[in-house]
């Protein structure tokens, strides 16, 4: 069957015609909608409408404010089921401490308020409902205990409730609040007035990247010579996503279905966050002696050249890998030595030869391990997990 | 009353970390049990996402003490008043006594300390406390 | 183009941490392997009960004097046990411990870290003793484990998703390992059909402290399925002394004629089924004498109950790991005591077996009605929502509210059966057994786990 499948990214979108692949940079002065018909109309006329599927991340993912009461369950519990529902961009406040937190300036799309087992008194009182009153957000959801529903519906305009995230014996339950987030993040794909006119080319679904990548996990090794547990790391223009089988999780206290998780390093990426990442590099501790490593100077991440961009995408690789190792106690931590295979997509596959890759990998085991063998490494150059997951997707229905 | 408890560290002592929980629940408390193996940051979590009235960890192998050393600093980011912190098992890899180790885990900043004591000596010294503690609250 | 299954082998057992893997040669070993490192075709042409101890060291050369000591006090099964570092699949630190046993002469690993050796350099030891070999490890993800161990010539894998994964770990997902195991059935299934089959065994102590009978059997069973769904065509059911001999009898005539019926249940009636018997897996006595007997007593059950295989304990149990020699003991003086029994005649308990066999059904037929697709998914399914539930079970998968206590005669009964899927009236027999005898729960239960103390 004749197939176009079109992936709008942040920086890039992609085509896939047929099998054969192109990448172009976007240009930010004119609509996706304009941008795709100026640079591939010859393209685009071959294909009828339900010939092209289109999955996107150019809305940048949805900005999450999360507020709970404890770091091990409330804030984990919801962080994990909001990374894997598409989310990119995760602040969460713990509530003890939510009389010295910042106020966010840019706007929310998603605020999500969770504590306490069912059963208990109220968690959140007019602390709450203060702090709330400065922050610019599109929508509320509630999935804490039964007890406080009542008090923060009076008090909270256009507040969902849904059922509470923790369970009576302290475990996740995820459903309602996973599906409620995948629907909002669809209706942001969809609702922004960009991305709206391209169901003026495909009758088909627009579904969000982080999903599709998700899809393909499972089948990943139809793909490639990979073996679980396995690593994805999607080193992007803005962010970096990364998804890992879920075994490589140390300390784990969730128990989910899916046999991985997702997590985003929201400014971790080479041209949108270039600064953060460059300023998150400067901080690492390895850093100079990393530069020192690859024949180079700090002076390079200062640079706007093409030897510049290579070793930015080196640091963010290594940046991510030492950011879930034991070394830094974060969201989650990895038992990275049990990994068996890494596999790099997304814009880095474009840039960095194998060589590259393998070298950055082998400083990180070395150094932060201690370990002179690392994990098989593949490099998705041709983009080929979009792609199965686009097909997956469009199979399943 | 609602009761966490679990037992701390690199101890997989599952047979005391059950037979605590039933003890507990014979005697009417609602257990939140976070197991074997489980981290001072996650037990004083789950006390404050369960309301509970008490956290009991355990500890069989020794490693106690270096798990303990945190627990001021934690307890200091919540607000904890009115919850017993209690400790029980072996709580020294060496020989010591019940006498040297109650001020040494006093200042760690548990309320109530057992080392080697008989479980059910212990849980009633802990209801006596808890009722103690009620009445004060009253 | 190699397959996608022979693919993923692979990239699995490329890895620098053992050897380069050849399968062609290793394809040729196993077809012209001599017939005697095959359990499988051991179990045929045996007519008494085969004795296996456990053991394993680090070093090459010690494990080799170990096989040396229990060939010569008359084995039949060799294990082979794996230290723990490879069971959590850290290679790496693996070597370094083997490299400074070496170094230092001294047990710097609980186990033969068999990856690390690999396979050529075991195979020689293998071949050598030309005695079947039992692979004991504890591993969820086992896939390079195993496939290093049938290179090898270990032509017995025990373990299963269930039964490695419950009892020690708290956190590793369930549903990694079922995938994980699937691959191990696999790979023996495939080389099942080269010479005599690979035989799988699962681990019925599971806890060891008060396993229900009904749960053993049921995840026996479903291990068992598992296996030969994908294939394996020999395979051995294991349970471990209950601490009575009469619920011993109950539970072997159960589990021999329920792995029957719901192997020929799947179109697998043609896999032969073996029965394994573990002496007491519990606490065991510090007065070595109170051992001794305690394991004879063993061997006298596991010759009641005709198993195929036993699996045996040494006086020093409760002392640590035990020497060579007091294992090989061991080994002599199981086989001195069976030599005794011969000719046992076949008892059964009318009442208590049809309890059993009705509470293993019922739990049986909760799972099989999952609506999931797959008998795995079904079975994650089963143990997620609590209709399989062990006892002392580590995991915070395990529902764990099931309590099992002892009655007067020492049979492991159902207290509470929290959300196990068992009938009121089963209930109500398991119940009708038990006085607690004015004692709390608690110290009952303390007492029913002390029993050979």
């Amino acid at each position: 069957m004749n197939k176009l499948q079109i992936d709008i990214g942040s920086t890039y979108f992609k085509t896939n015609a047929n099998g054969e692949l192109n990448q172009y940079f976007r240009n930010f002065d004119i609509s996706i909608y304009d941008d795709l018909q100026n640079k591939c109309s010859q393209l685009l006329s071959n294909y009828t409408k339900d010939e092209v599927s289109i999955c996107s991340s150019a809305n940048g993912g949805l900005s999450t404010l999360i507020i709970g009461v404890t770091t091990l369950f409330s804030l984990k519990y919801a962080t994990n089921i909001a990374f894997n529902s598409g989310i990119n961009i995760i602040d969460t406040i713990l509530y003890s401490k939510i009389e010295e937190a910042n106020t966010p300036t840019d706007v929310i799309d998603v605020v999500i308020v969770v504590g306490g087992i069912d059963g208990i008194k109220s968690k959140f009182d007019e602390k709450l409902i203060n702090y709330l009153k400065d922050v610019n957000y599109q929508n509320i959801v509630y999935v804490g205990n039964k007890e406080n529903r009542d008090f923060l519906n009076k008090n909270i305009d256009d507040l969902v409730i849904l059922q509470n995230i923790i369970g009576d014996k302290l475990q996740v339950v995820e459903d309602e609040l996973k599906e409620y987030l995948t629907n909002l993040y669809q209706a942001d794909i969809t609702g922004k007035e960009d991305i709206k006119k391209l169901y003026e080319i495909t009758s088909n679904q627009i579904y969000s990247t982080p999903y599709i990548v998700n899809n393909a996990l499972p089948k990943l090794k139809t793909l490639f010579d990979v073996a679980d547990p396995f690593l994805v790391i999607d080193v992007g223009g803005a962010t970096t996503d990364i998804h890992y089988s879920t075994d490589l999780v140390e300390n784990k206290n969730i128990m989910t279905s899916s046999g991985y998780d997702r997590l985003v390093f929201k400014k971790l990426g080479v041209f949108k966050s270039r600064e953060s990442l460059v300023f998150g590099a400067k901080s690492n501790e390895f850093v100079y002696e990393l530069l020192d490593y690859l024949g180079v100077n700090e002076h390079i991440l200062d640079e706007h050249s093409d030897e510049a961009t290579v070793v930015l995408m080196q640091l963010a690789i290594f940046l991510v890998l030492y950011q879930v190792s034991k070394n830094h106690n974060d969201y989650v931590t990895l038992k990275l030595e049990i990994l068996n295979s890494i596999v790099l997509t997304g814009g880095i596959s474009k840039v960095l030869s194998d060589g590259d890759i393998d070298k950055i990998i082998k400083f990180f085991y070395k150094k932060i391990l201690n370990y002179i063998e690392i994990p098989n490494i593949i490099t998705d150059r041709n983009y080929e997990i979009w792609t199965l997951g686009i097909e997956e997707i469009y199979n399943a229905e | 009353m609602r009761v966490v408890t679990g037992v701390v560290g690199n101890d997989i002592h599952v047979v005391a970390n059950r037979l605590i929980e039933i003890s507990l629940k014979e005697r009417g408390f609602e257990v939140f049990n976070l197991g074997v193996n489980t981290y001072l940051e996650e037990f004083i979590d789950a006390v404050i996402e369960t309301d509970a009235d008490l956290l009991l960890i355990s500890s069989l192998n020794g490693e106690a003490e270096g798990w303990s050393r945190d627990l001021l600093f934690l307890k200091s980011r919540y607000d904890l008043d009115g919850v017993i912190f209690a400790i029980g098992g072996n709580l020294s890899v060496g020989e010591a006594t019940q006498e040297e180790l109650v001020p040494k885990y006093k200042a760690y900043g548990f309320d109530l300390v057992f080392h080697q004591v008989d479980l059910n000596e212990g849980l009633d010294s802990i209801e006596e406390a808890l009722k103690a503690n009620q009445k004060v609250e009253a | 183009m190699p397959s996608r299954f022979q693919r993923e082998r692979e990239i699995i057992t490329k890895t620098p941490y053992t050897d380069s893997f050849d399968f062609d040669e290793i394809k040729e070993f196993i077809t012209g392997a001599s017939k005697n490192l095959f359990i499988s075709h051991k179990f045929k042409n045996s007519n008494k009960i085969l004795v296996q101890p456990r053991g394993g060291f680090p070093t090459y050369d010690k494990v080799f004097e170990l096989y040396g000591e229990f060939t010569s006090a008359g084995v039949d099964i060799l294990p082979l046990t794996i230290d723990s570092n490879t069971r959590l699949n850290d290679y790496e630190m693996a070597k370094k411990m083997l490299a400074l046993s070496e170094e230092n002469d001294e047990n710097m690993l609980n186990g033969y870290p068999l990856v690390n050796h690999g396979y050529r350099t075991t195979r020689k030891m293998v071949t050598h003793y030309d005695t079947p070999i039992s692979l004991r490890h504890g591993t969820p993800d086992a896939r390079l484990l195993i496939e290093v161990a049938l290179a090898s010539g270990i032509f017995e894998i025990e373990g299963g998703p269930i039964t490695y994964l419950l009892p020690y770990s708290k956190n590793f997902p369930l549903d990694k390992a079922f995938l994980y195991w699937k691959y191990v059935e696999r790979v023996c299934a495939e080389y099942s059909e080269l010479n005599e089959p690979i035989n799988r065994e699962s681990f019925g102590p599971l806890s060891a402290t008060l396993q229900p009978p009904a749960i053993v059997i049921v995840i026996q069973l479903l291990e068992m399925l598992l296996s030969l769904e994908e294939g394996v065509k020999s395979f051995s059911v294991s349970f471990s002394q209950t601490g009575s001999m009469s619920q011993d009898i109950v539970s072997s005539n159960v589990i021999k004629k329920m792995a029957k019926k719901y192997a020929e249940k799947i179109g697998c009636g043609d896999a032969e089924i073996h029965l394994v018997y573990h002496q007491w897996m519990g606490a065991f006595p510090r007065n070595k004498e109170f051992s001794d007997s305690l394991i004879n007593t063993s061997t006298v059950i596991a010759a009641m109950i005709r198993a195929d295989k036993m699996i045996t304990k040494t006086r020093d149990e409760s002392f640590g790991i035990p020497t060579k020699e007091v294992n090989a003991a061991a080994v002599k003086n199981t086989q001195y005591t069976l030599n005794m029994l011969r000719g046992l005649p076949i008892i059964s308990d009318e009442e208590e077996e049809e309890n059993l066999s009705e509470m293993v059904d019922d739990i049986m037929e909760a799972v099989m009605n999952d609506p999931a697709d797959t008998l795995w998914r079904k079975v994650f399914n089963s143990i997620k929502n609590g209709f399989i539930d062990i006892p002392f079970s580590p995991h915070i998968i395990n529902n764990g509210e099931a309590i099992t206590v002892r009655d007067k005669n020492y049979n492991i009964r159902f207290y509470e059966r929290g959300n196990v899927p068992i009938s009121d009236k089963c209930l109500a027999f398991e119940r009708s057994k038990v006085d607690l005898c004015g004692k709390s729960l608690v110290e009952h239960i303390i007492d029913d786990i002390g029993i050979m103390l």
